[in-house]
């Protein structure tokens, strides 16, 4: 039977990102100075996180470097912050290792990762950053540059793909990247020829999944391939085992559970829809059967971040049957990773204003690529902030952004807000700061890109500066 | 009884009275129909040979893999059926929970496949699910895969429908229960044995039973994974009730401890669903009704989701010599040596590393007891003598020194832990070789 009372998906907000909401003229003030939308970072919650994951280290007994994913967010405040604590940078453009670099990381806290040109791979060699290489071609582009411009050696790894796993086959999805790793004899051939210009240090792997037990598979994998390494006398000291740690977006789980049931039904006809032109996320409804599979982020994720690399840790190896952390400490091997969502964890949220209202329809100053939460399937509701405090019954809306597109929908599904919004309200997307905030922006119809700035407490209150004036020394309110 | 082949052991399973001692209710007979019976250990016998039946003579001639997906039962008795035919078997899941289940397919000859995780950066553009790929990969005519689709296969319900139910009807003198209780997995037994009994007598009383969502009971559904059940029709079932994992494992111990029927939780879960629904009809009825539930399988390949849920039912004496029994003083002053005193030890040194990281580095001259078999002797006592002196070493100096207190505490004299462990070791600069 229908279920008609209003689904929430409430976002889990820490109390620091809470108390940035509770500050509406803080808020007002910065949307009605620099524009709509406007993208606000919390750089200061970025050491917790970082803490967390040191802590999952020390529980099993482990070292190694936990590296910044920069690709999930273009702050150079968020950067700067990072460049202050033990965290590395994992970077995946030229322009990326340049704003590292320009952070404050020194090179030997820096990966070089993804896809390279000739530009990206010169300029980390000549600073001696770490480079993880995708491909055999990469290795030689990268030795000849060395070898052409006397550049020092330079500390590379490799990616490795395509794991085999024994008895039961776990499949992974077929990635672009890495080196297969059956061939992995041939491309420690192409390093021991080149051994004056590249310093193999270790294997890396970087699955886009959420199964663990692919993971298993991968890392059992990459230190059969560190023995390999060691068997031919080439000394290495490290896997890496990239990112896909995850975030926990909802506070609570049985809203999530709720909502996913009744969007099945909804699909199949059995309640009203829930979605804009019953969009279903993934299912079909195929003769009063659900077929498809739900095309969402598992936005109630108990175990994410820090509790996700511990429970792979914990994991046995398929193969030699102890736990993988073990192995890695028995095996003397450091552990690096490579989080961006994770490590952004209530780091950040878009503030937008409400421009009209008609009925259902909720139009903002904004579109979807500034927020592009529906473009990453993560589904959680905005916070509504409204000048003076109004009691009225929830209502479901649409949000609609500000392109001139029928597709520019900003949620398409129908948001449960605790009452009808009125043009000129605030809605507050929180939690956004890993992939969301700028990842997809555009200037699509010379509608402006967000601008960034970052808040810091001091002297018991929240201070602001643009997201490009931020340094961890900040001017402290008594000095000023 | 004589038989040919062991298909011909497939049904006919008894239906046995539950005592009412046990369940309580007074004006209902409630019986169990024993599933657990067949040849290959469930229900799904019968559904398996349903399917795989019209396709075997293609299959045999062109010398197909029978695919399935199935994470349990079916896979089982498909296995051997397709091994009874000189025929691979592949099971394609999303998950194998169980692993007694994994162990146990792969003992019996069939290909496990696991199906990828989901995307943690998703792709919207993405629709085709790896489930999707998979079926038109075997819709592909000369695929070399026979697909026996229990999800949606009709055989799957005309199994029960000319099996399960009429033999039901028949142990009951020509009667149909009053009420039906079964758990909803491919949804082919409860559908086929409605049918069957409705046949007899429009007004039975159908009762399905589904997983709460958060809860994993292997062979049931959640109330949404039904729906994506081509076999599933609500309008089979009067009513569909949820069950949680709590109330079918208290329902497969009283079948298990009190009724003489080693079930598995399926059977559990359909028990106490069944008393718990049949208990509130049960006070106001005033004359005889009967019910009839199904125990679908047995209880041995679940011991290790048994012992996740209710350590307690396996609770172990305790052994002795246990390194956890160890005082955090005793562990504080436990004999240990720097890496400079080491590099001179004249003893014997044990590295208690996985042999794997053994092989690849370890201090000459050291054996290698790995730390699990390390703990397994010491429960029988000193594994060596006391005049022997030992140094024991481990990745980081922190089990090596519980081990080196636990020794001192059953009196051996001269044991010392490697402070900081091999990886001090190491970054002393100190010689490690290959084995």
């Amino acid at each position: 039977m229908p279920d008609l009372k209003p689904l929430h998906l409430t976002p889990r907000t820490a109390p620091a990102l809470r108390s940035v909401l509770d500050d509406p003229a803080l808020l007002t003030q910065l949307i009605n100075g620099l524009g709509s939308p406007l993208n606000i970072v919390l750089p200061d919650l970025l050491e917790a996180n970082v803490e967390a994951f040191r802590e999952s280290y020390r529980r099993h007994r482990l070292r190694g470097r936990i590296y910044f994913a920069h690709k999930a967010n273009r702050s150079a405040a968020l950067l700067r912050r990072l460049a202050a604590t033990e965290a590395g940078a994992d970077v995946a453009s030229l322009a990326e290792l340049q704003h590292a670099l320009g952070a404050g990381f020194t090179p030997d806290r820096i990966m070089a990762t993804g896809p390279k040109n000739r530009e990206f791979l010169w300029l980390a060699a000549r600073t001696g950053v770490i480079v993880n290489a995708d491909s055999p071609g990469e290795l030689t582009d990268l030795a000849d540059l060395v070898a052409a411009h006397g550049l020092p050696r330079v500390r590379v790894m490799v990616r490795l793909s395509g794991f085999a796993s024994q008895g039961v086959q776990v499949i992974s999805r077929r990635s672009r990247f890495g080196v297969p790793s059956r061939a992995l004899a041939e491309v420690l051939d192409l390093l021991e020829k080149h051994r004056e210009e590249l310093e193999l240090v270790g294997v890396a792997y970087h699955l886009d999944t959420i199964g663990w037990p692919e993971k298993a598979v991968a890392l059992e994998g990459c230190l059969a391939a560190l023995e390999e390494c060691q068997a031919r006398g080439l000394p290495v000291r490290s896997v890496d085992i990239g990112g896909g740690f995850g975030v926990n977006y909802l506070a609570d789980g049985a809203e999530w559970e709720r909502y996913t049931s009744e969007l099945a039904q909804a699909v199949l006809g059995k309640r009203e829809p829930m979605t804009w032109n019953g969009h279903g996320y993934g299912l079909r409804n195929d003769a009063g059967t659900l077929r498809g599979v739900l095309g969402l982020y598992p936005a109630h994720r108990p175990v994410s971040g820090a509790g996700y690399l511990d429970q792979l840790l914990g994991a046995d190896a398929p193969g030699l049957r102890r736990p993988l952390g073990s192995l890695l400490l028995d095996t003397m091997y450091d552990l690096d990773i490579e989080p961006g969502r994770a490590l952004l964890d209530q780091c950040g949220l878009v503030l937008t204003r409400v421009l009209e209202v008609r009925g259902e329809l909720v139009r903002l100053d904004c579109n979807a690529r500034d927020v592009s939460l529906e473009e990453h399937g993560v589904l959680m509701d905005p916070v509504l902030i409204s000048r003076e405090s109004r009691s009225d019954d929830p209502a479901g809306v649409y949000l609609l952004g500000n392109l001139c597109l029928e597709a520019d929908l900003i949620t398409r599904r129908k948001v449960f807000l605790p009452r009808r919004p009125e043009p000129g309200d605030l809605l507050a997307f929180v939690n956004t700061a890993g992939y969301f905030m700028d990842f997809s922006a555009t200037q699509a119809l010379l509608q402006p890109i967000g601008r960034k700035v970052a808040v810091y407490r001091d002297g018991g209150v929240w201070r602001w500066c643009l997201d490009e004036q931020y340094w961890p020394v900040h001017p402290r309110a008594e000095e000023s | 009884m004589r038989f040919d082949d062991m298909t011909e052991a497939i049904g006919n399973t008894p239906l046995v009275r539950i005592d009412p001692a046990v369940h309580g209710l007074r004006n209902i007979d409630l019986y169990a129909k024993m599933e657990l019976l067949n040849p290959f250990g469930s229900l799904k016998d019968r559904a398996a040979l349903a399917m795989l039946r019209p396709l075997l003579p293609g299959a045999t001639e062109r010398g197909d893999t029978v695919v399935e997906l199935s994470s349990g039962n079916t896979a089982k008795a498909l296995a051997m059926l397709a091994g009874m035919h000189g025929l691979p078997f592949k099971s394609v899941t999303n998950r194998m929970k169980v692993p007694e289940v994994k162990d146990l397919l792969l003992l019996l000859g069939a290909e496990i496949e696991e199906l990828p995780g989901q995307a943690e950066c998703l792709d919207p553009t993405d629709t085709e699910d790896p489930l999707t790929r998979m079926h038109q990969a075997l819709a592909a005519n000369g695929s070399g895969y026979v697909h026996t689709d229990q999800y949606f296969n009709e055989n799957n319900v005309e199994a029960h429908l000319s099996g399960t139910g009429p033999e039901i009807v028949k142990d009951l003198d020509g009667r149909a229960p009053d009420y039906f209780i079964a758990c909803v997995g491919t949804a082919g037994s409860s559908t086929g044995v409605a049918r069957a009994l409705r046949q007899h007598d429009p007004d039975v009383r159908v009762i399905g039973l589904v997983a709460r969502k958060s809860d994993f009971i292997p062979g049931i559904r959640t109330i949404d994974e039904v729906h994506e059940v081509g076999l599933f029709d609500p309008g089979v079932y009067d009513t569909v009730e949820t069950i949680g994992t709590d109330e079918a494992i208290d329902g497969m111990l009283t079948l298990i401890r009190r009724c003489g029927t080693p079930a598995g939780p399926t059977g559990g879960g359909a028990y106490q669903g069944a008393v718990r629904h049949l208990r509130e009809l049960d006070a106001s009825l005033t004359e005889r009704r009967t019910a009839v539930f199904i125990v679908c399988d047995r209880m041995e390949s679940y011991l290790s989701y048994l012992r996740e849920r209710r350590p307690e039912l396996f609770g172990r004496p305790a052994r002795n010599n246990d390194h956890r029994a160890l005082s955090d003083a005793e562990v504080r002053d436990a004999p240990t040596i720097g890496v400079e005193e080491a590099r001179d030890w004249p003893g014997l040194v044990v590295d208690l590393r996985s042999p794997y990281a053994y092989q690849a580095k370890h201090i000459a001259g050291s054996i290698n007891i790995v730390d699990e078999i390390f703990d397994e002797l010491l429960h029988g006592g000193l594994p060596f003598s006391r005049t022997q002196q030992v140094l024991l070493v481990c990745p980081v100096g922190e089990k090596s020194a519980r081990y080196a207190a636990l020794l001192h505490r059953m009196g051996h004299p001269s044991v010392r832990s490697l402070a900081g462990g091999i990886i001090a070791w190491r970054d002393a600069g100190a010689e490690l070789v290959r084995a």
